[in-house]
């Protein structure tokens, strides 16, 4: 199944883009999004490996699922205030 | 005890946002105020800026400083928290974010103030992009 990551801020200037679609294979995880990350953009696989994604606005754990229909964003470098 | 969370375009207000706390008895409990506010530096990383753009992924944003705000009311035994932040772009000199914490004493209210803090720059989707001139 196809899912969309959703980017902000410094990585999306970087990556010159809003969101990063990845294809994984059902049932898939929080683990196995972070893993397609990595294997889709390897010069910063060390940074997808380990990212925080948030599945449908709430943080979600590693093995959590992950479902086509679902929301996923990617939480790092946040820089508030 | 009141947790009150509001996400604008656009600078802040020099005014703070009420409390929202009742009169009697949450009000008269109060002995400390402290309010912190952050303001846009005229420069990142040495090159000066125009204003910062803020980024702010909702409703995640708001729900999770909402739940931020609950999870360190509690664990200080606070009486009241206000949040606003920016979302949006905010000049150089304006104000983008305004914590006020109520509280019925001192100790309390600082050790809340930076906890807050640390944990809105590490947990909540918010993001900063300068804006050079």
């Amino acid at each position: 199944m196809t899912i969309r990551v959703l980017i902000f801020g410094a990585l999306a200037r970087e990556m010159s883009c809003k969101e990063i679609t990845i294809d994984v294979t059902a049932p898939a995880t929080v683990r196995d999004i972070n893993q397609a990350l990595a294997a889709k953009h390897p010069s910063k696989a060390a940074f997808f490996q380990s990212a925080r994604l948030a599945v449908n606005h709430a943080f979600a754990a590693p093995g959590s699922p992950v479902q086509q229909a679902d929301e996923v964003a990617l939480i790092e470098l946040v820089g508030g205030g | 005890m009141s947790v009150l969370v509001r996400i604008s375009d656009g600078a802040l207000s020099t005014q703070r946002l009420p409390h929202g706390l009742s009169p009697a008895p949450a009000i008269e409990q109060v002995g400390a105020t402290l309010v912190f506010e952050g303001i846009v530096r005229a420069n990142e990383q040495g090159r000066a800026i125009r204003a910062l753009s803020y980024e702010a992924y909702e409703p995640m944003a708001t729900n999770a400083l909402t739940q931020l705000a609950r999870d360190i009311l509690h664990k200080h035994t606070l009486i009241a928290i206000t949040v606003e932040h920016s979302r949006g772009e905010v000049l150089a000199g304006e104000r983008s974010f305004r914590l006020a914490i109520d509280s019925a004493h001192r100790k309390e209210a600082l050790a809340a103030m930076d906890e807050f803090i640390d944990r809105m720059k590490r947990d909540i989707p918010i993001w900063k992009s300068p804006i050079y001139i």
